[in-house]
């Protein structure tokens, strides 16, 4: 074997150990998306009381995960995947204020609760008598409602903490901010929600 | 208020009516998750493709400037011609000229004497 074949072979190991890597990481990366974009499309249309526009905030966070952050360490995806999803949100909202200031000030603008409607947008899978099935819709669509007038950073910490399951320190990096501030983000959101729900949950 | 007990019924209740909700969520939504899953994936293949041919861009660039090198020290490979001259168009022009070229032989054996008697007197 000549210099520039030796030169050659060891080239196309490393292109086949680069593609295996490269594969593996995929199957990674499709694992944690499957195993995360439910939960997060939920928790994006808690957000913004819009399913469309939480599927599309859930795929241009799962694309620029995809894009910026596939190299780096599994254990990190989940905050940072958040991250990019809250910032999504936030600028969802951003834009949203700016809308409705337009269409109010052309008299075309509309109140939230006109254009969604939960029930209807959840179907049951699970087959269970339709009393108990509207009962933890009713349950769950008064849980959105109030979750959704919390402020944004309190809503933040209390999805990321309770449906996500993100310990404080996840939820700190997803946010944005320091540790402390999502204890006590976390903590006004549970009283919050004690005193809207107190009446229909014990 | 601050009981530490009711905040974790609730966000325990929180919970299973979320859970909930995630499992029953319709086809059609399950369906544009898939699609855009793929999507970032596809995107993920683009932008390594685009890093493997990045990974080559600094030895490409090494190997233009060596070309480069090479030619600036070689220099201009011109072969210099000599200056063309008014009276060379006028030979050029001239009538007689084309007869010149057609008694070629005659001028050839010309010169061969004018160098033959130069070579007597040297």
């Amino acid at each position: 074997m000549n210099a520039c074949t030796g030169v050659f072979a060891v080239s196309c190991t490393r292109e086949h150990s680069t593609g295996a890597k490269t594969l593996q990481r995929e199957r990674q990366l499709n694992q944690f998306l499957a195993g995360v974009e439910r939960r997060a499309l939920r928790i994006a249309e808690i957000a913004v009381r819009d399913r469309d526009e939480a599927l599309d905030l859930v795929q241009e966070a799962m694309i620029k995960l995809a894009r910026n952050y596939a190299e780096r360490p599994g254990e990190e995806w989940t905050p940072l995947f958040y991250r990019i999803l809250q910032n999504g949100v936030r600028d969802w909202h951003r834009r949203q204020k700016v809308r409705n200031r337009v269409m109010v000030w052309f008299g075309r603008g509309k109140k939230d609760e006109d254009e969604y409607d939960l029930v209807a947008n959840a179907p049951d899978q699970a087959g269970r008598a339709p009393d108990d099935q509207l009962q933890t819709q009713e349950a769950m669509q008064r849980l959105e409602e109030s979750i959704h007038e919390l402020p944004d950073r309190q809503r933040e910490a209390f999805m990321l903490r309770t449906f996500e399951g993100l310990d404080v320190a996840g939820t700190a990096v997803a946010m944005g901010c320091s540790a402390g501030s999502v204890k006590t983000h976390y903590s006004r959101a549970v009283h919050a929600l004690r005193d809207k729900l107190g009446e229909h949950w014990q | 208020m601050n009981d530490p007990g009711k905040n974790e019924q609730i966000a325990k209740q929180a919970k299973e009516l979320f859970d909930d909700s995630v499992e029953r969520l319709d086809a059609a939504t399950l369906s544009r998750l898939n699609q855009g899953r793929h999507r970032a994936l596809e995107e993920l293949q683009a932008s390594q493709h685009s890093a493997q041919w990045l990974r080559w861009a600094p030895a490409a660039g090494v190997a233009a400037a060596a070309v480069v090198v090479v030619m600036v020290m070689r220099g201009p490979d011109v072969v210099e011609l000599a200056p063309v001259t008014a009276s060379d168009f006028e030979m050029l022009l001239e009538e007689d000229s084309f007869e010149m070229f057609e008694d070629l032989e005659f001028y050839v054996v010309l010169d061969a004497v004018a160098s033959e008697a130069n070579g007597d007197v040297g």
